[in-house]
């Protein structure tokens, strides 16, 4: 809960991780080069008292994620964006039976995402039932851009995707975060396009796609794509980076987006442990878009905005009623903590 | 020795200011920004006619066919070079360097780096960032239109001719009005030249604003048109800037001293 003159915001961090990448899980040298580059991202927009050493980013795990996120980083409630790379990982980066360790110790505080490949094809959809079945999942991380088998990735209208929609439509599964990677197949292709996107938001008008990173490094495709699909949602990961050592672009990107998709579309994401909600949430309560910004885009960042954009538009998407979940929030053990400490 | 920021060695008497010039053209597609500015150059040795070139991009993910253009572009420029009979590019820290420095550096195509990965020609791949360069390049002169107090009226009337570089800077001039310092010069220099490199009319009496295809830009058309052209505007430099922003982590300093 972020405390902003006396009132309180309810803050969903829509984009977390709790991630194993230790040597000892590495697989081979991708393993290793992904984790050094998220290390990278992490090292270069992060303010310097709370950059991490290496060695702890690459595994930092429960009690450090639940003091970052809920007793120390104003957040109500987090969503695990489960991230597989098992050909990089050995027992996987973070997949969702690692993201259920915390949920289960937590359960009102996390949304777990599963996620499914396309390339399981018919074998998948059966393991996919299971997953739902045995695992609290309440959304799915896509991660288009995963290897297997020799393939680079995969995407959105693929046929194969299409069916595990439609069951995701029958087992009531219905938001999706969608991330793009760096290499996708075929590599002769933008591996950061993001217009599949535009058909499968088009071709399943019940589902919800929040795409992770507000489409970066595709800002214009992705508005492009939400100004026309009414489901395709912005998640402010790395976008909420900018804010410290670039303020005039990040106020460039959000007044792109309230002009597009409007205020009620995006949702506020840390990427943790790339960042971490502290400091993203402190400068995002203390931004305003600066007066030539506002004129030129007829748009603002107002106190109201910024509430919508903190955790009341992800409340919506995963149907939180915020006063019932307060109350649920301060019976848990984190709520007590929170309690004393206040 | 260092020369723009680039650790350089040469034989003695060597002059390598022509290897840096043919170097300093080389865009990242993706950015469309050089990439000797960026800082993606860390070092180039010669020897006996042969260029060794080390290239750092901001991650080991960058994607694999950006990674090969600017290798091979890298290739294709040096071996313009005089006396220059060799070039080899090394990509350091990236996930695909093996793969594309073997083919780049045997002057092989993109789809002989990754066989079997469903590489066709990188033509399209191209078309499409330097088309995104034309409408951010375009943005900016409208931008600076717009802010010295050009109405759509007036914008759309402009021809080629009518907006000239004086000095450092870019000025409007139309027969009998008094001439209207709008810009940097270099704003109306990188439209043109990409206006060039397309195949657009860049002729005197041609429309200053069309669009990609080389439609002139209607009054009704321009407000839209300005609005989806700075996203692009701002998508291409927002990239550019966490590149940079990046390679400051690997190289401490360079991404931004070269700013």
């Amino acid at each position: 809960m972020y405390t902003h003159q006396g009132q309180d915001i309810f803050v969903i961090d829509g984009h977390t991780h709790l991630w194993d990448a230790s040597p000892a899980n590495w697989r081979n040298k991708y393993g290793e080069g992904w984790i050094k580059c998220f290390y990278a991202f992490h090292s270069a927009l992060s303010p310097a008292e709370v950059t991490w050493p290496f060695e702890k980013f690459c595994q930092y795990g429960e009690e450090t994620m639940v003091d970052d996120l809920f007793l120390n980083g104003y957040v109500d409630m987090g969503i695990l964006n489960s991230t597989y790379l098992y050909e990089f990982y050995l027992n996987g980066f973070n997949s969702h039976t690692q993201n259920n360790a915390i949920k289960a110790k937590y359960p009102d505080r996390f949304i777990l995402c599963g996620s499914f490949d396309p390339r399981a094809e018919e074998a998948g959809l059966d393991a996919f039932r299971h997953m739902v079945a045995d695992y609290p999942i309440q959304g799915l991380k896509l991660y288009t851009a995963e290897w297997r088998d020799g393939s680079r990735g995969w995407r959105l209208n693929d046929p194969w995707a299409y069916k595990y929609f439609a069951l995701c439509q029958e087992l009531g599964i219905k938001n999706m975060h969608v991330h793009k990677g760096p290499t996708v197949y075929p590599l002769s292709r933008d591996a950061f396009d993001v217009h599949d996107v535009d058909y499968a938001a088009t071709d399943f008008p019940d589902l919800n796609f929040i795409v992770e990173h507000v489409g970066l490094p595709r800002l214009e495709d992705f508005c492009w794509i939400a100004t026309q699909e009414s489901n395709v949602y912005a998640g402010l990961s790395v976008a909420m980076a900018f804010s410290r050592l670039r303020p005039r672009y990040f106020a460039e990107i959000i007044a792109n987006l309230l002009f597009w998709l409007g205020p009620d579309k995006l949702c506020f994401g840390s990427d943790y442990a790339i960042w971490s909600p502290k400091w993203l949430i402190e400068k995002f309560m203390a931004f305003e878009l600066p007066d030539d910004i506002k004129q030129e885009y007829s748009v603002d960042l107002t106190l109201e905005i910024k509430r919508k954009i903190l955790g009341e538009n992800a409340a919506r998407l995963y149907g939180i009623d915020i006063a019932t979940q307060k109350a649920k929030l301060r019976q848990d053990g984190i709520g007590a903590k929170l309690a004393t400490v206040a | 020795m260092m020369h723009n920021g680039v650790q350089c060695e040469f034989p003695p008497g060597y002059d390598g200011a022509v290897l840096l010039e043919r170097l300093q053209p080389i865009l990242d597609p993706e950015l469309d920004e050089s990439i000797l500015q960026l800082g993606f150059i860390r070092s180039l040795h010669v020897h006996d006619g042969h260029a060794t070139v080390v290239v750092q991009l901001p991650t080991s993910w960058c994607a694999a066919n950006f990674a090969y253009m600017m290798a091979d572009d890298i290739r294709r420029a040096l071996l313009t070079v005089e006396g220059l009979h060799h070039v080899t590019v090394r990509l350091q820290d990236h996930f695909a360097a093996e793969a594309i420095e073997t083919a780049v550096n045997a002057g092989k195509s993109f789809a002989d780096a990754f066989p079997g990965e469903g590489c066709g020609s990188l033509h399209a791949l191209r078309m499409t960032f330097l088309h995104k360069g034309f409408t951010s390049r375009q943005e900016r002169l409208l931008r600076a239109l717009r802010a010295a107090g050009f109405v759509p009226e007036d914008i759309c009337a402009l021809r080629v001719g009518d907006v000239v570089v004086q000095g450092d800077a870019c000025v409007v001039q139309r027969a009998g009005q008094a001439p209207r310092e709008i810009d940097a010069a270099e704003t109306l220099c990188r439209y043109l030249a990409r206006r060039a490199e397309l195949g657009l009319d860049c002729a005197a009496t041609a429309p200053l604003m069309t669009d990609r295809c080389g439609q002139p830009l209607t009054v009704e058309r321009l407000e839209a048109y300005y609005q989806a052209a700075r996203t692009v505007r701002v998508s291409l430099e927002a990239n550019g800037l966490f590149c940079r922003t990046l390679l400051t982590v690997c190289q401490p300093g360079v991404g931004e001293r070269r700013r």
